[in-house]
């Protein structure tokens, strides 16, 4: 049976891929398409995955009951911290194991997202990231020699933090994209800032330095890859010593994560820090938003029309939904967001978040994680708690 | 109880934000004129300030920053010591009771008043704030407080005046009990009503108070002081509650700058945040989160057991510091127990209003049940329908007393014996508000693990939520830590003054 699963799995993947790659930025969206590919993924998760058809069927949702992409059953992400889910649910099938920070909930708390074909993650990520980020793409078909630019990362290689998406996808990216000139100037998962882990010391700003000096003899742009919570501690660096370190004209800086964890750091603060410190203008900087349990992502300009609103490609589509009712809010209310993402065919495709946000024309507006249930009264929380006593986890 | 006064009830007022009366008792300070719109009003340097309650109603309050701080302080005192000349304890009594018992009282302007602040504020339907306010009720009424000065200081009328206490070394003694002249009260978004019940702790033990109510139910406290101050004006006055933000800074020094005592109902941040305020040799009193369990022995009837049970996890939306939110029964019961609480929760949402929920009351459990349905090996698992939100019963996993507080959520866990229940307290030592038994076997063994683990309180199942007038809140008397006394050596063999 897994073998079916598996070759199935492997079927879809191959469309897949090839749907990706020849995707042409600014063509309208082909929504039979989706919906088939969509429904396609849910036949094969319902029966590859033993949990997943369970709480399907609990819910009377099975691929001969759906017709519609949006009646698939969402998996909330919690859901991950709970058991491996992927196609054929055979845990050792997965040729990468991602999980969670799990920095807010204690270390055991950690989820993760077996992955069982990494070339469909990073089919699904490199066209969106030279759509998105990379300056001046060019035009379609070009071979891989085409699009090499020089790329400074501030993430953690992969192979010091591998079970971290972003460094995952970090690495791809530069082995893809970058050009001999391209470094990471990051050591250790402490350099991991994701989602609110302390950046630590683990980044060398002086090597950062001179690859930025680098890149201005050569007179190329660089496209700088960071947490947020990098770029804010990297401003403040030189902002100490009273320095400033201009980019090169046409650089890109992507940044993902927020400023979790660091109170009072705003965005506009952030941007402010880099066009004074490196000499980016905000319409230069590009928010990236992923998520472990996602293998697409999106990314937002952070200066004019769009600015703030996150896009992504075609096999991504994002709803919000009333928490009560799941039914969809309407366009431009605030909702819980909820995720279809293709490239999880190995996984589960549709994902119900904590995250609030808006959702217009198909991009979102991302307004943070749902600030939790309001205090309850004199009601203690108790993991908070009992985490401090004992320091263990659940 | 509905007396001449209550004919004319709190003034209709027209505010431009969702409660249907002010939020505020400020003695002492002229309220700011009103702003011309009902937004854009309460920028920094206005003197109103604009908030929103958890329930997502909209309110507005004088802003007050030091100096409104120390006018209001004054009156406070001021009017306390007027009030402790005019009135005995027996009056003060009196009065704060007829003040607080008609807040319950549908026929009483005042309570139709009260149950349509909690309906604002929390978005709760009639049923359930009513029920919330009769029940409160029964811990003002003048009996029940005469009945708590008793238990707790033996002889009321210490709060009078000196009274006599036993000589030392032949010498005769006297003694006397008073709170401070000022007392400041910092209240949480809990049960709605108790934060009237912390008001009258303080004005029984004859302290002026200065309270700042919680941002989720800002307006009750308000509401019964200006019912007391229409029945006794300078009791009425001895009392200002007012919300003010976290970050009021001058507000918060001001106002710990002159209580005489500190009391703090809140979580461990809130109380580190007010103690970072308070000058050091002032004393604060700290209330501080709590969770109820229930403990099903072994002979324990589990049908009944479930249907008392699922009362106190129902009473006050699951919010109280003592309702159930584990259920700990034997390995053998367990998944009986978990069938039984699920259907004794249905049928009591059924039959019973509830409050919607909020959208991140929602969100949560969303995910904490999608996780339960995915539930790995030794997990819990969730035992309710998937398509119902509003009572959720999970079974299994590690016996623990870990939870988080989302409405009508219960943990079921098998457990080896009293043993364990012990080991289990012995993780939130301190922190067991409430612990509710069924049963009769090891009901002494399971006193003694109480005991020892520091839970406030152990009684049936079904009464959890209805803690007596004079139960231990917290483990500690309830008028006695703000009490400061004076003990006075007397010359000779002297009785009672006055």
């Amino acid at each position: 049976m897994t073998t079916d699963h598996l070759a199935a799995f492997r079927s879809l993947a191959a469309d897949l891929r090839s749907a990706f790659a020849q995707w042409r930025p600014g063509e309208p969206r082909d929504e039979g398409r989706f919906r088939d590919r969509a429904l396609r993924c849910f036949r094969l998760q319902y029966r590859g995955i033993g949990a997943y058809r369970r709480y399907c069927d609990r819910r009377g949702g099975t691929p001969e009951s759906v017709g519609d992409w949006r009646d698939v059953p969402p998996v909330p992400t919690a859901a991950f911290r709970s058991v491996p889910l992927l196609v054929g649910d055979d845990p050792g099938a997965a040729e990468v194991e991602f999980r969670t920070s799990g920095t807010s909930r204690g270390a055991s708390e950690r989820g993760r997202h077996p992955v069982l074909d990494s070339g469909l993650y990073r089919a699904s990520l490199e066209p969106p990231f030279r759509h998105f980020v990379l300056p001046d793409p060019g035009g379609p078909g070009d071979g891989p020699e085409e699009h090499r630019v020089r790329i400074l990362s501030l993430l953690p290689p992969v192979e010091e933090a591998p079970d971290s998406s972003l460094c995952w996808m970090a690495d791809a990216v530069m082995e893809r994209f970058g050009s001999d000139g391209s470094a990471t100037v990051a050591r250790g998962r402490a350099a991991l800032a994701r989602a609110g882990s302390d950046p630590g010391g683990a980044l060398d700003w002086e090597a950062a330095r001179a690859r930025v000096e680098e890149a201005r003899r050569a007179s190329e742009p660089l496209v700088v890859l960071a947490t947020t919570l990098a770029v804010a501690e990297w401003t403040e660096h030189l902002a100490a010593g009273g320095r400033r370190l201009e980019l090169p004209s046409g650089s890109r800086l992507m940044d993902t994560g927020g400023a979790k964890g660091r109170e009072g750091l705003g965005r506009s603060d952030v941007l402010e820090a880099v066009e004074e410190r490196l000499g980016l203008p905000p319409r230069s900087v590009i928010n990236e938003f992923g998520m472990t349990e996602l293998l697409s992502q999106r990314y937002a300009p952070s200066a004019g029309p769009g600015a703030g609103w996150l896009e992504g490609p075609p096999w991504l589509r994002t709803r919000a939904l009333d928490p009560v009712t799941l039914e969809e809010v309407p366009e431009g209310e605030v909702g819980l967001l909820c995720h279809h993402d293709l490239a999880n065919a190995g996984s589960v495709s549709v994902v119900l978040t904590e995250d609030r946000g808006r959702v217009r024309d198909g991009r979102v507006q991302h307004l943070g994680r749902s600030a939790g249930s309001p205090p309850r009264g004199c009601s203690l929380a108790t993991a908070e708690l009992l985490d401090a006593r004992d320091g263990a986890g659940e | 109880m509905t007396g001449a006064s209550d004919a004319s009830g709190p003034h209709p007022e027209t505010h431009g934000d969702d409660l249907p009366v002010r939020p505020w008792h400020l003695p002492g300070l002229e309220t700011p004129s009103e702003p011309e719109a009902a937004g854009g009003d309460a920028g920094r340097g206005s003197p109103w300030h604009r908030a929103e309650t958890a329930g997502g109603a909209s309110f507005r309050v004088p802003a007050l920053d030091g100096e409104r701080m120390a006018s209001v302080a004054a009156a406070v005192r001021n009017a306390s010591r007027a009030a402790r000349r005019e009135r005995d304890l027996d009056a003060v009594i009196e009065a704060v009771s007829r003040a607080a018992t008609r807040l319950a009282d549908p026929d009483s302007p005042w309570g139709r008043s009260a149950e349509a602040l909690l309906r604002a504020e929390l978005g709760w339907p009639a049923a359930p704030a009513r029920e919330t306010l009769r029940r409160m009720a029964d811990g003002w009424t003048a009996g029940t407080l005469g009945d708590l000065v008793e238990a707790e200081l033996g002889d009321p009328g210490l709060l009078d005046g000196y009274g006599p206490a036993p000589a030392r070394d032949g010498s005769p003694r006297m003694r006397r009990a008073a709170g401070p002249p000022l007392l400041l009260q910092v209240q949480a978004g809990n049960v709605p009503g108790v934060g009237v019940t912390g008001v009258i702790r303080g004005l029984l033990v004859r302290s002026g108070l200065l309270v700042r109510p919680s941002r989720s139910e800002p307006g009750l406290a308000a509401l019964f002081a200006r019912s007391l101050a229409d029945l006794a004006p300078e009791l009425g006055r001895s009392v200002a509650v007012c919300w003010w933000p976290s970050e009021g800074e001058p507000a918060w020094r001001s106002a710990a700058r002159r209580a005489g005592k500190v009391v703090v109902y809140g979580g461990d941040d809130a109380v580190r945040r007010i103690r970072a305020r308070v000058p050091g040799d002032t004393e604060l009193v700290p209330y501080g989160p709590r969770l109820g369990v229930a403990v099903m022995l072994p002979d324990a009837s589990v049908r009944r057991a479930a249907r008392r049970l699922a009362e106190d996890v129902c009473a006050y939306e699951q919010r109280g510091c003592v309702s159930p939110r584990v259920l700990l029964t034997p390995r053998t019961l367990r998944d009986p127990a978990a069938r039984a609480l699920e259907k004794a929760l249905s049928t009591w949402v059924k039959e019973n209003e509830t409050a919607p929920l909020s959208p991140d009351e929602a969100a949560d459990l969303r995910q904490l049940r999608g996780r339960a349905e995915f539930a790995g090996e030794g997990e819990a698992r969730l035992v309710s329908d998937p398509g119902e939100l509003r009572w959720t019963v999970l079974a299994g996993g590690e016996p623990s007393l870990r939870s988080r507080a989302l409405p009508r959520v219960v943990r079921v866990h098998g457990v080896a014996g009293i043993g364990e229940v012990r080991r289990l307290l012995a993780t939130l030592e301190g922190r067991v508000q409430a612990l509710a038994y069924a049963g009769r076997e090891g009901l002494r063994e399971l006193a003694d693990a109480a005991a020892v683990t520091g839970v406030s309180r152990l009684c049936p199942v079904g009464s959890a939520a209805w803690p007596p007038a004079d139960w231990r809140h917290d483990g500690r008397h309830q008028l006695l830590p703000l009490l400061r006394w004076t003990d006075w050596e007397l010359p000779g063999g002297e009785g009672r003054d006055g």
